[in-house]
């Protein structure tokens, strides 16, 4: 609770939120606020200025553009949850939305926010990994797009610089099938581990969170699979190995040890999933 | 309405329970200090200091939101309504199922759990039990072990309250 | 789901069934669910100022300077108070610990040297909340860091960093208590199981709302008034007002609504006195709330405990003879209830078993962690813990059925009133038969058909029992078995009952309820005495200490309101009643006994005519008693409550403890996933009794609530320390607390076997014991046995912690050893 002093301005338009996110030093974007506020109750963020992204109607529309499903940054969890286009084209994201905390955070939280925390905890890097998408960056200079794969940074930290905004994310509309799995720390609560998984006509993408600052690629397992009319002693075959490539952290809720073996459960899991989405 | 230059306090106009009011307040305030210090709804609560505990939820222009993880100045030109919005004359049947069903010891959750109950109803006026685990999950209670709050709420939606 | 079902009665004096024993809906509700209810932090004063406490960043460290300047050159601060002035203007709280631990030094602030993280070393008051922590931020303070202890075993060990210098080391007690013939015992054992290490972890039951208060000075009086949540005043001034040199009258507490409790606001006496300091000083009310994360860091930790070396006779038939332990608890930074969970643990020495011969020596560390202070089924949870995992961990290595086990070994319903090895009296109960109804409830007959099903889906099923006691009304002499030099003994509550002007009935309660519904259950008790309508009486709400209605135990604490609490209830009401009377056989010119309450009138019971209504009574001696030749009763009673204890005997460490001793039984199913170690509770049954239930519904709800905190400990809730002495799980994303999605079915069930030693025949109730906790770690243990036999040792079972049982089960099973066969 308690605050630090702080600005705040509610800009009505993208131009006017980019102006001032490049004229007032240490000025942040303000989504949700389901994060942000948070950490600045614990006092361990204090951005002087806080540019409000409330009014932005343009952010939150969500659309299908031929082949991709474009979400606006703004677009909060509850909404990918209700949303038809998304229920239609990539019904995991609403699956996943939907064991995101709680309803009251899901209700202001915003896929742009999920992702610009860069949580390594949080649900939709991995599976935007999984999914891969691509971000649209808007700043004073113009438009720019970036992959998945070079949108996260580090933790807390991602592509979006100073001044700029992300203001949508796109993902291929369809695909094969999808899927999640991981451990969390009570029913819908925060992930201990987790992989995100994702084939189409025999190509996976699969994607780990909770390992390190960035969602890791299971790369050697995806080509392993790859191609493959997958069953579960295939899976955990091409699963095997995967802890020891890795080096997660240790922490109050698992050792780098458990995290290692939660991981390789959670790709099995997920892997399966998709697999039978795919098939069905 | 837009705020187009940073400014660290600003005049809000909000509607609180049907009442439209105008007041100063600074940027880094709360929403639930501003509930409850400026404008004495004490019915919203603080239980924890990360968003977690679900006490101070309120309606933000009918929307179950975390009022602690809302700045005062975001509900300008919003209507809230607070646990003290609920009942008229008399309580509503959501609260008298929490009544009923002794889904309420200490009362110090309640408001919250009040106002993520009554917003689930508004939009599914007959839950299952899970749907109405799912609505509450953001609101922590350490008194019942939810069993009779859950109860509470399936029973309005089965008409069951008297 | 739930079912009752009454044992024979022990002969007591209950009332005629009239709204006692009813579900009547509580009168606190309705302003509860209007938002209307009035918590320490929903009341202002004038001018008030805000407290904000600046808090060790170090577990450990010398305290070099404070330097507020800075803080009180900001605009809008009203100012400060610190160490130094608090160890001018105070002395260090009383000590409840004879030497070494009545050598602790503990003021409102850190004096001299911080010993936990988040211990406050100053305070700040200013204009508003927010203010208040930007000044706390430019109090500049220098440490010293010094090296840090956390774990209670290292802390006794030579050269570990020493806490408090004056102590000598970080014992704070030690004591050894045994009772029969421990050593005869064991060399007549057929078998004997040697049990290295049991852990019962640290976590406390976070109640939703923190702690805080409301102080304002009154300059012409010299009194403070004091709005706050704390649950124990009457111990809440004893400790106070010695220390600021003032009469205990001086402190005036006022408490109206309280967020929930469960032991974790007995202690708050130090904020309290900063509190009264600054409003002092600053000559205006100070505001204090006490935030998440200050609390968990700082606040009223439960007991940890360790149980080392344990040892169990055991007869060839089961029958369990004898253990012998070394307990070694935790009391965190400083002794502010401690070390009375030193004697706490042995209200129910033998658990519920017929041990007969028991030695513990029982050791309790100082560390840089929080200080302890009681949690929900406190001292006794942990022992009851460890009483439950022999019993379990003994069937096992033996290969007794663990129902049998308990059911040959439990304290039979035909030996009620028990007395224990230790003189405490096991009052009413009938423990084998509460056992089939838990069992039943889950379906314990299909279980092995239920554990070949989760195997086909890849799941370890299992079933665990935990039996426990809710031992309730304490006899305050036990504290003389820790330090015999203390004065305390017995314990008491009161009440007021009267009947105003115009016929309403007003009681007034000692208590501090925290959601226990007491103006519901002592108004079904009033009414039924009084014989009128239960909506006639009042009850007030909250504790009030101008109200002349409490004494020096009084609060809500520790499972004794439906005793003590109720007792000065039915006292008072029972002298009122008499009183009414009296003087309507004034009025009719008739003997006593021929007058009736009944139907909201005073009348006489052969002829209903004559019969005055209760506000013709009221008004008698309140505003119409001209011409009476004597003076009528004045319609007012106050009654204290005393439960008969003697002293209990120091050399011998024997005597009754407690008056009262409900029982519960647990017992749940989990599915474990092997893998992960994930584990879900699939069922789960409760079977609670508590004697006579005056209100079923509030019953259940304290049930529930146990069931709940029990199963959170279990699973998910675990202060968590590093080496450096910072807490791990400072808040609510890292301290997992159930939501409603985490928790499993629950179906309750009761037995009432009514306390042959209280006025109503019931007993105190509502910490519950442990009993998930117990139960949990029972049917992991059970999963476990087909993946390697895990061994449960520890309370709290996170599912990392399975997943290293499953992955190694040696490391547990080589703990436990037959050593006699
Ligand atoms: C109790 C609780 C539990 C939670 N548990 C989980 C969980 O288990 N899993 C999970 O995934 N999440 C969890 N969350 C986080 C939740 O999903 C957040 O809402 C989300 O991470 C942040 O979204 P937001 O819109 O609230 O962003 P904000 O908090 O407003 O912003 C977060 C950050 O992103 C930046 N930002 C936001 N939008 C943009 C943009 N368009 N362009 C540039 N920068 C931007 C902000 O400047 C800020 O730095 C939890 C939150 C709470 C309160």
């Amino acid at each position: 609770m308690l605050l630090r002093e702080v600005g705040y301005a509610r800009p009505a338009t993208v131009e006017e939120a980019l102006s001032l996110l490049a004229g007032n030093d240490g000025a942040r974007a303000l989504a949700g606020g389901q994060t942000l506020l948070n950490v600045m109750k614990q006092r361990a963020a204090s951005p002087e200025v806080l540019v409000d992204l409330g009014k932005l109607a343009e952010l939150r529309l969500v659309g299908v553009q031929g082949m991709t499903l474009d979400i606006g940054a703004m677009v909060t969890l509850s909404a990918l949850m209700r949303s038809s286009e998304v229920e239609v084209s990539r019904p995991i994201l609403a699956e996943v939305a939907a064991t995101v905390a709680d309803v009251q955070v899901r209700n202001r939280g915003t896929l742009g926010g999920n992702i610009c925390v860069n949580d390594p905890t949080n649900h939709f890097p991995p599976l935007l990994v999984a999914l891969d998408a691509t971000m649209t960056i808007l700043s004073e200079d113009g438009e720019r797009t970036v992959s998945v794969e070079d949108f996260f940074v580090g933790v807390f930290e991602t592509a979006v610089r100073e001044g700029e905004l992300l203001t949508r994310v796109s993902v291929p509309a369809g695909g094969g099938g999808d899927g999640m799995s991981g451990v969390t720390l009570g029913a819908h609560g925060t992930y201990i581990a987790n992989a995100a998984a994702s084939v189409d006509d025999g190509r996976w993408r699969i994607a780990l969170g909770c390992v390190a600052a960035v969602p890791v690629r299971a790369t050697l397992v995806e080509s392993r699979l790859s191609g493959v009319d997958v069953d579960e002693a295939d899976v955990r075959a091409a699963v095997e190995g995967l802890g020891e490539t890795l080096d997660p952290p240790s922490d109050v809720h698992a050792s780098a040890d458990y995290r290692r073996s939660l991981t390789e459960t959670s790709v099995v899991r997920a892997v399966l999933q998709a697999a039978e989405r795919a098939s069905g | 309405m837009s705020v187009n230059e940073p400014i660290t306090s600003a005049v809000v106009t909000v509607t609180v329970n049907g009442t439209e009011s105008e007041h100063e307040v600074p940027v880094r305030r709360l929403l639930v200090h501003f509930l409850r210090d400026d404008l004495d709804l004490t019915g919203t609560h603080i239980g924890c200091d990360t968003g977690s505990c679900g006490a101070c939820t309120v309606h933000l222009d009918g929307v179950a939101v975390k009022s602690c993880a809302v700045l005062a100045v975001q509900a300008d030109g919003a209507t809230v309504m607070t646990v003290e919005g609920l009942a008229g004359e008399e309580l509503t049947p959501l609260q008298r199922s929490f009544h009923e069903h002794h889904g309420l010891q200490c009362g110090y959750c309640t408001p919250g759990m009040l106002m993520s109950a009554s917003a689930l109803l508004a939009e599914n006026p007959s839950p299952s039990e899970d749907e109405v685990k799912v609505a509450l999950q953001g609101n922590i209670c350490r008194c019942t072990g939810y069993w009779n709050i859950v109860e509470a709420v399936v029973a309005v939606g089965k008409g069951e309250a008297a | 789901m739930s079912t009752t079902e009454t044992t024979t009665a022990t002969e007591t004096t209950t009332l005629q069934k009239g709204y006692v024993g009813q579900s009547v809906p509580r009168r606190e509700d309705k302003r509860l669910v209007e938002g209307q209810g009035v918590f320490f932090d929903d009341v202002k004063r004038h001018g008030m100022g805000y407290l904000h406490f600046v808090r060790s960043p170090y577990a450990h460290a010398r305290i070099q300077s404070v330097d507020v300047s800075a803080a009180l050159a900001l605009p809008g601060v009203y100012g400060t108070l610190t160490g130094d002035e608090v160890a001018i203007l105070t002395d260090p709280f009383f000590q409840i610990a004879a030497d070494p631990g009545g050598q602790v030094k503990d003021y409102a602030l850190a004096v001299g040297k911080v010993r936990y993280l988040g211990e406050p070393v100053a305070a700040v008051v200013a204009e508003t909340r927010e203010l208040a922590r930007d000044a706390a931020e430019l109090v500049e303070v220098d440490y010293e860091p010094l090296e840090v202890v956390v774990d209670a075993r290292a802390s006794l060990e030579d050269g570990a960093p020493v806490l408090h210098e004056d102590c000598g080391g970080n014992l704070s007690y030690t004591g050894v208590w045994e009772w029969g013939d421990v050593d005869g015992a064991f060399a007549e054992a057929d078998h004997v199981v040697s049990i290295s290490q049991l852990h019962f972890d640290r976590f406390n039951s976070t109640p939703l709302e923190l702690d805080g208060a409301l102080v304002e000075w009154n300059r012409g009086t010299g009194q403070w008034a004091i709005t706050t949540n704390n649950q124990f005043p009457g111990f809440a001034v004893i400790m106070m007002a010695p220390a600021m040199r003032v009469g205990t009258d001086k402190l005036r507490m006022i408490t109206q609504d309280i967020g929930g409790g469960f032991g974790n606001k007995i202690t708050s006496h130090p904020q309290l006195v900063a509190c009264c300091l600054l409003a002092r000083k600053l000559n205006r009310p100070v505001q204090w709330t006490e935030w998440r994360t200050d609390f968990h860091q700082s606040m009223s930790h439960g007991n940890e405990r360790w149980f080392l070396d344990t040892e169990v006779a055991v007869q060839s038939d089961g029958t369990m003879t004898a253990f012998r332990t070394k307990a070694i608890d935790d009391a965190g930074a400083y002794l502010r209830y401690e070390p009375l969970g030193g004697v706490i643990w042995s209200q129910v020495a033998p658990g519920m078993y017929r041990w007969r011969n028991l030695r513990l020596e029982f050791t309790q560390a100082m560390t840089n962690k929080a200080p302890v202070s009681p949690n929900r089924g406190y001292s006794r949870m942990q022992h009851l813990w460890f009483t439950e995992r022999i019993i379990d961990i003994v069937a096992q290595e033996l290969g007794f059925d663990r129902v049998e086990l308990r059911k040959r070994n439990y304290v039979q319903p035909e030996d009620m009133p028990y007395e224990t090895p230790n003189g405490c009296v096991y009052d009413s109960g009938d423990y084998p038969r509460a056992l089939d109804l838990a069992l039943e409830l889950i379906g314990y007959d299909t279980v092995e058909q239920r554990r070949a099903e989760a195997v086909e889906r890849g799941k370890l099923l299992g079933v665990g029992i935990g039996s426990t006691l809710d031992s309730g009304t304490n006899n305050f002499g036990q504290s003389q078995l820790l330090n015999p030099e203390l004065q305390f003994s017995g314990n008491n509550e009161v009440a007021t009952v009267k009947l105003d002007i115009f016929g309403e009935i007003v009681v007034t309660l000692g208590t501090t309820p925290q959601g226990q519904g007491h103006e519901t259950t002592a108004a079904q008790v009033v009414a039924d005495i009084l014989g009128c309508d239960v909506d006639l009486v009042h009850v007030r709400a909250g504790h009030d200490s101008y109200w002349n209605s409490h004494a020096g135990f009084s609060g809500t604490y520790a499972s004794q309101f439906a005793v003590t609490g109720l007792g000065a209830v039915k006292g008072a009401a029972d002298e009122l009643a008499e009183q009414m009377k009296t003087l309507a056989s004034m009025v009719f010119q008739c003997p006593i006994e021929a007058i009736e309450l009944a139907d909201g009138f005073a009348r006489i019971a052969e002829n209903h005519e004559a019969a005055l209504p209760f506000m013709a009574l009221g008004a008698i001696p309140n505003a119409n008693n001209a011409g009476f030749p004597v003076d009528p009763p004045p319609m007012n009673a106050r009654f204290v409550f005393r439960p008969q204890f003697d002293v209990p005997d120091k050399e011998k460490k024997f005597g009754n403890l407690t008056l009262t001793y409900a029982m519960q039984i647990h017992a749940c199913v989990v599915e474990v996933d092997p893998e992960t170690g994930v584990y879900e509770i699939v069922d789960y049954a409760a079977v609670d009794d508590c004697g006579v239930r005056i209100n079923p519904q509030i019953v259940e709800g304290q049930v529930m609530g146990a069931t709940a905190h029990a199963i959170g400990a279990a699973m998910f809730e675990s202060f968590v320390y590093d080496d450096e002495g910072n807490l791990l799980t400072p808040n609510f994303y890292d301290y997992h607390v159930p939501h409603a999605l985490d928790m499993p079915p629950l179906k309750t069930s009761s037995v009432e076997s009514p306390s042959p030693f209280t006025p109503l025949g019931t007993k105190g109730m509502g910490e519950g014991g442990g009993g998930g906790i117990h139960c949990v770690c029972a049917a992991l243990q059970d999963a476990l046995r087909a993946a390697g036999g895990a061994l449960v040792t520890d309370s709290h079972n996170p599912y990392h912690r399975v997943w290293d049982m499953l992955r190694h089960p040696e490391r547990s099973r080589d703990t436990v050893e037959v050593v006699k066969q």
